[in-house]
Parts: C-alpha cells; structure tokens; sequence
C-alpha cells in the first residue's frame, strides 16, 4: 500500500484528507507542520507529499525545498494544496508535481495523486 | 515630564482615539464578545492595516473555523488582500500542538514563529480553547504570561481573541494590558453594537460604550461624541460682527443679525416655515462661507424644489460646491455616527453656515435619551469653535394648543438664541408669525411679528395686530382678556 505524508495545520482538514486518502485505498501519516512533514518524510520515504502552504515552523515551499536539496528525498512527488497561495507553488518550477486549489476536490485530488503514483 | 508610548495604529476608523491614540507598541490585549460580535473582523482589520504599512502579522488560530472558510469569508471586505497572504501575513493552527503536546509547546512554537515572520502583530484566536487545555487557573495566567512576555521580548504587539462567557471573571485580564469588549445588544426592536475598553494599561482610554458598526469596510467606531469632544478640538474666538440671516426683516430684529458661531433653534409645529427659514439662510452660502444642510426629512432634490417654490435658487451654489446637502433618513441610526458625519462634513468644507433639520434625528437616534444633554452640549460647543453658525429646527408635536414646550429644558439653555414660529388663528384667518424669545448676547425686539413666505425666502413683515395667546397659537382679541383671566 503507497503511504502519503500531509502535512497540514489545520486538524480538521487534515483529519478529513486522511479520511478520504484511506478510504482511496493509501496509508496516511500526517504532520502539523512542514516541520514535522520532512522528518516524517526521511523515517518513512513516503510514495508522495501533499502539503498545504502557510504552516508554522515551515511552509509548504520551504519544505519542497528542503525535500528538492535532500539527495534521498528529491524524487518524491509533492502536491501543494493551497487556498491562495496556489500562485505562488506555480511560480516555483520544479518544487511542485501538481498545485491545487482549496478547498478540496476529492475526485481532483484522487486523479492527481494516482497521475503521480507509478501504476 | 510624561512621555507616551510608541503606538501601533489600529486602523480602524475611531477606535485610536479610544484607546488613546492606538495600541501601545509590544502591549498585549484581550479582545472579547459573544460569537458574532466582529471580534474576527475587528482583528483582520487590525492585521491588514498593519500589513499594509510593511509590517508583518502572524495569526494564530485554535479550534476555530478552517482558514479558507475565514478567507471566503474575509473576502466580502475591502480590507482584506488575498496577496498578502503568506507573505505579509501568515496564518498558522496550533490546535494539534496543543492537542498532543500541551500548552508549553503552543508557547515555543509561537515564540519560533514570531521571530521567523518578523511579526510586529500576533492574532491569536482562541483562548478560551487554551484554557480549556489548561490544568489550573494559574496554568492559563501562565500561558497568556509567556506568549506576552515573549511578544514584548521582540517589540510585538498582541491582541487574544476569546468569546465571553456567561459571569465571566478570566485570571487572564489580570494579565494583559488591554481589554477591549464587543457587544451586539438588543435596544427595544433593534440591536445596537459597542465598544467598550475595559482595562487600558499605560494610556487613557475614553471610557464607556462607543458604537460600533460592521458594513463592507469592516468595522466602524463612533467615539461617544461627548467623551471624545469633552472639550471642543480648537479654541474659539468669537467675533462680534453679525452673520445676516438672509431672512428678510429679520435681521432688524435681532439686532443685526445672527451672532457669528452662534447656535440659534428655531421651533415651532409642522408647516410654519421652518425649513423655509433654514433655506433662506443657506441661500447666503459662498464660497468663502460655504453651507451646509443636514436634515432628516426632504431629500436634496425635494429641498431644491422647495426653495424654488419659495424664490430661491440654490442649484448654482450645489454645483459651484458652496452648499451641500446631506440626507439621513430618519430610519435605524446611531447617535454618535451622525455626530461625527456632522462634524466631518462641517471640518471638510470649512462650513461656516449650517442648518440641522432638525434635532429631532438626532433624538430619534438616542438609545439612552438621557444622555442627549451631554451630547448636544459637545455637538454645539465644537459647532462654534469651528466658527460655524448653526439653526438648528425642532418640530412641536401640538400644531395648536396652550403648551407651548421647547425640547428639553437642559437642550434649550444650550443654544444660543430661540426662535418661535407659529401659525396663529386671528379672527378665522392663519398667520404665520415669529418670535424671538432669547438671543444670547444680543438685544432683540421682543414682538411677535408676522411671515410670508414668497418670492424671495421667507420675509419677516409687520408686528402682528395685537391679541393675546398668539403664543399658542389660538389668539383673541385683546378685550375679552379682562373676563378670561379671571375664569382662569
């Protein structure tokens, strides 16, 4: 089973993101904090990364950076889900496999993470 | 020698001079109310002007509605900029941090974020839900104690935002500088919204209920006009020449004219020429002395239509801008707005003649009417040291009859001069007549005279015949005087 990291500060977003990505069929570990996304992500070398913008301790962007920077790390698709700052994941090619708007589509969110996941 | 504290503004329209001229720079404040009270507004509102002068807000929320929602929400407001998000200000949830690790944790996350933002401004929303994770009352005291003090550390302000509770007497207010309450209350049919600044550490703040209002610009504060214009904003300095009431006649009897920045009320029942009058005094509006008409009743193109109707063409002096017209219908208003909506449009234009029609508005607006005294008596007293010369109307409900009142005795004895129209019933014909019944230093002829209204504005003709009880407005002739007194 393909494990996905979120990491998303708002507990209910991530509760229900879990829910829904359990429910697809994956495994789930989530994080409060971009922080804790990227340890949980060199424990666990997850399948693929969805992660909201702002966070405490690190942003969504400064964790694809860091994951970007990390040699074992870097391959790991990530998806930014973010309400406004959608434009600014655009803006950093090469950081992000796909950049969603909030609030979630479950179909869009599905279809975007089995596009990114090998077959 | 006092010296001030550095303030941080909170760009809310009339919430600084509350508090006293902003918040104090690295203070920290409790903003509380019931669900709904404008608390998440009011502190958006505080972060987005912050924002918008360079500096950066960190808002920090608990268990509350999720960010996106509050966004949408945000949205409908013109304050609110969706570019600024993530850059000039952030918006973090600490709620699974204090779920799973405490108190303590909430605390050093904050403290890290604080300094990686640059914030000059922490939000942070929900501290009732963090004293809910607290052990003890003392516990709860700690935490605001740490984050303030942690705030104060690196010159950042706070403002805690946490709904109130039935009897509720929070360990925390002990602690932060400031409290600041919302409320939204019932008054009668219709719900009023204030501000109170229950606690100001370090700085005066005007103390009491203010009005408040939320519309499309977010929150709105209207100073409680006799707290904030205890005493009037310039100094007066009467002058002695006489402003011409642009009423024909009656300038003769008065003396000149109407003392400059003087405040002269003019009463009588519906159809007596009141507005009439107001009019023929704005018809000397110039540019040097621009005028102003602020009324409840017509609107601008009735007032217009009106003045035609009785010779005056005030639609040159509309459109060369040495009158204005503002209309406030008499409908759901609040007291305080239309004070500072006065006093605004009066500083804007350098207004030097001014008609109120009538005061009426001003009393239909009172919640408390009680305090109507004070408030005219600020109203006034800046009126004239603005150099603004004001008649003011005031409706007598009985259009006949033996009473004959002026508004509130206390009202009466702040304004100048007194001005009585009447119709007069003398002998099956109805006269129009005017009485000058005080004029405040000045010498003034004390006979009831008849009106027209015609041609040029109104005009103050003959003395009227004599009679008695022209006063209330049902005369007779003066030989039954005799047997009528003595019946009395």
């Amino acid at each position: 089973m393909a494990l996905i990291v979120i990491a998303e500060d708002e507990f209910l977003i991530a509760d229900v993101l879990a829910m829904m990505l359990e429910d697809a069929g994956y495994e789930v570990a989530s994080a409060p904090h971009g922080l804790g996304a990227l340890q949980l992500a060199k424990e666990k070398r997850p399948s693929l990364v969805i992660t909201d913008f702002m966070m405490p301790l690190m942003t969504g962007l400064e964790l694809a950076q860091a994951m970007r920077a990390d040699m074992s790390l870097k391959d790991i698709p990530i998806i930014l889900m973010s309400g406004a700052q959608g434009d600014i994941g655009r803006a950093n090619p090469g950081m992000f496999d796909a950049v969603l708007d909030k609030p979630y589509q479950e179909e869009r969110l599905i279809k975007a993470i089995a596009a990114l996941l090998p077959q | 020698m006092t010296h001030s504290l550095p303030r941080l503004t909170t760009g809310i329209p009339g919430l600084d001079p509350i508090l006293g001229g902003g918040l104090v720079e690295g203070a920290s404040y409790i903003v509380q109310g019931q669900p709904g009270a404008g608390k998440t507004i009011l502190s958006n509102q505080v972060a987005f002007a912050n924002v918008s002068t360079g500096r950066k807000v960190l808002y920090v929320t608990l268990l509350a509605e999720t960010h996106e929602r509050l966004f949408q929400a945000l949205g409908t407001l013109s304050f609110f900029d969706r570019t600024k998000l993530g850059s000039g200000i952030t918006y973090v949830s600490v709620f699974q941090i204090l779920r799973d690790q405490g108190l303590s944790a909430v605390v050093s996350l904050i403290r890290k974020e604080i300094s990686r933002q640059g914030a000059s401004l922490l939000v942070f929303d929900g501290l009732l839900n963090a004293r809910d994770r607290a052990d003890t009352d003392l516990d709860a005291k700690t935490f605001v104690a740490e984050i303030q003090s942690q705030a104060a550390f690196v010159g950042c302000t706070v403002l805690f935002l946490a709904s109130t509770r039935a009897a509720d007497d929070s360990p925390e207010h002990t602690m932060v500088d400031g409290v600041i309450e919302l409320h939204d209350e019932l008054s009668g049919v219709r719900s009023v919204r204030r501000l109170q600044v229950k606690k100001s550490r370090g700085a005066p703040a005007l103390g009491g209920f203010h009005q408040f209002e939320i519309g499309s610009d977010g929150v709105s504060v209207f100073p409680r006009l006799e707290a904030a214009l205890g005493r009037p904003s310039t100094e007066n300095k009467p002058s002695s020449s006489p402003v011409p009431s642009g009423v024909q006649g009656l300038d003769a009897v008065i003396g000149g004219g109407l003392t400059t920045s003087s405040v002269t009320l003019v009463f009588g029942p519906s159809g007596c020429g009141k507005t009439s009058l107001g009019l023929s005094f704005l018809n000397c509006s110039t540019a040097q002395e621009p005028g102003l008409h602020f009324g409840f009743y017509e609107t601008p193109a009735r007032l217009l239509l009106k003045a035609r109707d009785i010779g005056l063409e005030l639609d040159p002096l509309l459109a060369s801008g040495a009158l204005e017209m503002i209309w406030t219908p008499m409908t759901e208003n609040l007291l305080d707005k239309l004070g500072h909506n006065l006093i605004d449009a009066v500083k804007a234009r350098g207004v030097k003649r001014l008609v109120i029609d009538g005061l009426g508005g001003f009393e239909r607006a009172a919640v408390h009417p009680p305090r109507l005294v004070e408030f005219f008596a600020s109203l006034s007293n800046e009126l004239r040291a603005l150099d603004v010369t004001t008649i003011a109307t005031w409706e007598l409900r009985d259009l006949f009859g033996p009473t004959v009142s002026a508004p509130g005795s206390e009202v009466s004895s702040l304004l100048d001069n007194l001005v009585m129209l009447r119709q007069v019933e003398v002998n099956s014909r109805y006269k129009k007549t005017l009485s000058v019944l005080k004029m405040r230093d000045s010498a003034f002829e004390p006979v009831i005279h008849e009106v027209s209204i015609g041609n040029n504005g109104l005009r103050v003709e003959v003395p009227l015949q004599p009679v008695t009880g022209a006063a209330t407005g049902v005369a007779k002739p003066l030989e039954s005087t005799a047997s009528d007194s003595v019946k009395a």
